[in-house]
């Protein structure tokens, strides 16, 4: 909750283009990935990932992803703030559904559990807690079903997880577990589905239809050796297990939330709201902001879907009143409808597509491997503080400072 | 062994191997539990991080993985309890719930409903009981302590590994403990002709002793001579808190009373290890304290 002294402050604060922790309008916080590429580790992780830029996948590194069990997982957290999404890609074979025997089947879930922290899904509840169940199932619906429509279309290339026409496509099943999100739930979720995907490996399976050429995982046919007709010969080596093709281009989801302040109480005929769009908000800033949204960008820059979602929980009346609202609100659209104007609409998407820019960049750049480990490593630190600066992407250095826990 | 060499000619497997020099399938010697490590603090408590949303932070947490086995446990309380019907006048009210992630078994994705699969309803219950002998509750009447397992990977022996995970949780929530509940899990199968005593199954082992998945569906089957025991104790005080035994003992007491002793040395090693755990937490807090620790990125 936040109150109206703070939402003015904040708002204020967010026009002149210095928010609260001292980011600009349309920079991204500093999210930490734990996925197998590009987990903080040894410095032979570190050059396992130089190998990479040539395109070959090196299996081999000393870091696992966090979840061993999956094809693929991946973990955002952002250190010193509370955001930490877990998510997984399992992979199997099935057959493909009868309307489109060609293409591969992707599933998503959302698990928002241990939003608040765990608690009352199965013992003793009162009425409390079955709203809050019933909330936290229509959150995780909401959550699911926007990025199944902003993402999921394009996140992998289904023609290519064919096995087998008609017989045997792979089906990814990505689970994305919530821990806690500081705002913008929907971003750090496709942070990490994209990851996760980027990271999953899949073996190579070639199916042995009657003995004709062909090569590689998902285009059919391939060489009769030993096995019968109507087999899969699955590859066991897991240094030809191969990420889901065109998983690099999956698309990331970017919040853009539209503050509004009010108009200076001197003039109360001058009904002009000056709003402003920013970037990667936080929870506080989310629930002063008018109205959000997501817009979904993929590594070309070309826009994959939009999506409007309400106000961020609370909006500020005209004299200055905050609306009540409920507590561990993440994605719901409460406290009056947002709206937005069209001539808003341009600028949220351009900024949205600056952001996403920089925001892929960071992802696949590389920045937060080396260098913020321990105290003992400062040259690192200042190496690595001062390639960010000279990068486009904005300098984070100064806010790394608060963003670390304490060992 | 004769018997094995004639077979190695043909296709040796890899367990094979490892049984002619006494190792299980993934090379542990029989008294040796898997490689666990503990994690506390995994999700950070509202002083760690500057929320303003102190409603969604937890008391305490902690990751513990034993083996391919990771359980992520989130405590939180003492807090008001919902129902005025729910407290209890002279203690807190314990509340736990066990939840398994749908990516956790190593085969297929299964989602488990926690509302309705028994066996989970009944490690809820157990992880309950266990804790209540250890929790001092009569230190927060009409208050409500809730512990929230999630477990991530299922290798077997997730019980085992929650209890230890919500000790770790309360731990770091601060919540007095009388001592630390640690579990471990012992067995004994027919290896060749010998009887052999083995400490912390794995999933594949289980399934091996007890005829059924370990995690999922109901005990009973498999030969009449393995025993598959779960155990938690409070080791400094030499107390067992909890131990389920499905399997039907052959061998009488003494049986029963060897693989129990088995299973009392794993939890030693467990709360060594965990002990350790909780002491290097503690000396980073208190490096804190004074200025001088060293800062590092929360990595699991």
């Amino acid at each position: 909750m936040v109150s109206s002294a703070e939402a003015l402050y904040i708002i204020e604060s967010c026009l002149e283009d210095f928010r609260i922790d001292g980011r600009s309008r349309s920079e991204h916080r500093p999210y930490a990935i734990s996925s197998r590429r590009s987990s903080s580790s040894s410095s032979s992780a570190k050059s396992s990932r130089k190998n990479d830029d040539d395109g070959k996948y090196d299996p081999v590194d000393s870091v696992a992803s966090p979840l061993v069990l999956s094809n693929g997982s991946s973990r955002i957290h952002l250190p010193g703030s509370s955001t930490d999404v877990l998510c997984s890609v399992k992979a199997d074979l099935v057959r493909p559904s009868p309307s489109r025997p060609d293409s591969g089947v992707c599933e998503l879930s959302v698990d928002l559990s241990l939003w608040g922290g765990g608690g009352t899904a199965t013992g003793p509840s009162g009425g409390g807690a079955a709203r809050k169940r019933r909330r936290q199932r229509e959150d995780e619906s909401e959550i699911s079903s926007l990025l199944s429509r902003l993402v999921l279309p394009h996140a992998v290339d289904y023609a290519r997880l064919v096995v087998w026409p008609g017989r045997y496509v792979w089906r990814l099943s990505i689970d994305v577990v919530v821990l806690r999100a500081d705002g913008c739930v929907l971003d750090a979720c496709s942070i990490a589905m994209r990851a996760a995907l980027i990271d999953a490996r899949l073996p190579r399976v070639r199916a042995l239809i009657d003995g004709g050429g062909g090569d590689g995982m998902g285009i059919g046919g391939g060489i009769g050796e030993g096995g019968g007709k109507g087999d899969l010969l699955v590859d066991g080596d897991i240094g030809n297990a191969r990420p889901p093709p065109g998983a690099v281009g999956c698309p990331l989801v970017v919040t853009v939330s539209v503050l509004r302040a009010p108009p200076p109480s001197t003039y109360p005929s001058l009904r002009q709201y000056r709003s402003v769009p920013i970037v990667d908000a936080r929870a506080e800033e989310e629930a002063c902001a008018s109205s959000r949204v997501c817009v979904s960008v993929d590594p070309d820059g070309v826009v994959c879907g939009v999506h409007t979602l309400g106000g961020g929980g609370a909006a500020l009346s005209e004299d200055g009143d905050m609306e009540e609202d409920d507590d561990d609100v993440c994605v719901g659209n409460t406290g009056g409808g947002g709206s937005l104007p069209l001539a808003m609409l341009g600028d949220v998407v351009t900024a949205a597509a600056v952001a996403s820019r920089n925001l892929y960049s960071l992802l696949d750049g590389d920045y937060w491997g080396d260098g913020k480990r321990g105290g003992a490593n400062c040259e690192g630190v200042k190496r690595n503080v001062s390639v960010m600066a000279n990068d486009g992407g904005g300098c984070y250095g100064h806010l790394l400072k608060g963003h670390f826990l304490i060992r | 062994n004769k018997k094995t060499i004639q077979g190695m000619a043909s296709s040796t497997r890899r367990t094979d191997i490892l049984s002619l020099i006494h190792l299980r399938s993934d090379g542990r010697r029989p008294h040796e539990i898997r490689h666990m490590s503990c994690h506390l603090g995994a999700l950070p408590s509202t002083t760690a991080c500057g929320s303003a949303l102190p409603t969604s932070a937890c008391s305490g947490s902690s990751l513990v993985t034993m083996g391919l086995t990771q359980v992520l446990c989130v405590v939180k309380g003492p807090c008001d309890v919902g129902r005025r019907s729910d407290e209890l006048p002279d203690r807190a009210m314990l509340e736990v719930n066990m939840q398994t992630a749908p990516f956790a078994p190593p085969g297929d994705r299964r989602n488990v409903n926690p509302t309705t699969d028994r066996r989970l309803i009944e490690q809820s219950h157990l992880l309950q009981r266990a804790l209540s002998a250890s929790i001092l509750l009569y230190l927060y009447p009409k208050c409500k302590i809730s512990i929230t397992v999630m477990v991530l990977a299922d290798d077997g022996g997730r019980l085992e590994a929650s209890i230890n995970a919500a000790t770790l949780a309360l731990i770091d929530a601060g919540i007095p403990l009388k001592d630390m509940v640690c579990a471990c899990s012992a067995g004994r199968w027919n290896a060749g002709g010998v009887d052999e005593i083995v400490v912390d199954l794995n999933r594949r082992e289980i399934q091996a002793a007890t005829g059924t998945g370990g995690g999922g569906g109901g005990g009973g089957g498999g030969t009449s001579d393995t025993i598959y025991l779960p155990v938690a104790t409070m080791p400094q005080r030499g107390t067992i808190v909890l131990s389920q035994c499905e399997s039907r003992l052959s061998g009488g007491a003494e049986a029963l009373s060897l693989v129990l002793d088995a299973a009392m040395g794993g939890c030693q090693t467990v709360m060594e290890i965990m002990a350790a755990a909780v002491r290097a937490h503690g000396v980073g807090l208190s490096r804190a304290k004074e200025g001088r620790a060293r800062v590092m990125l929360n990595e699991w």
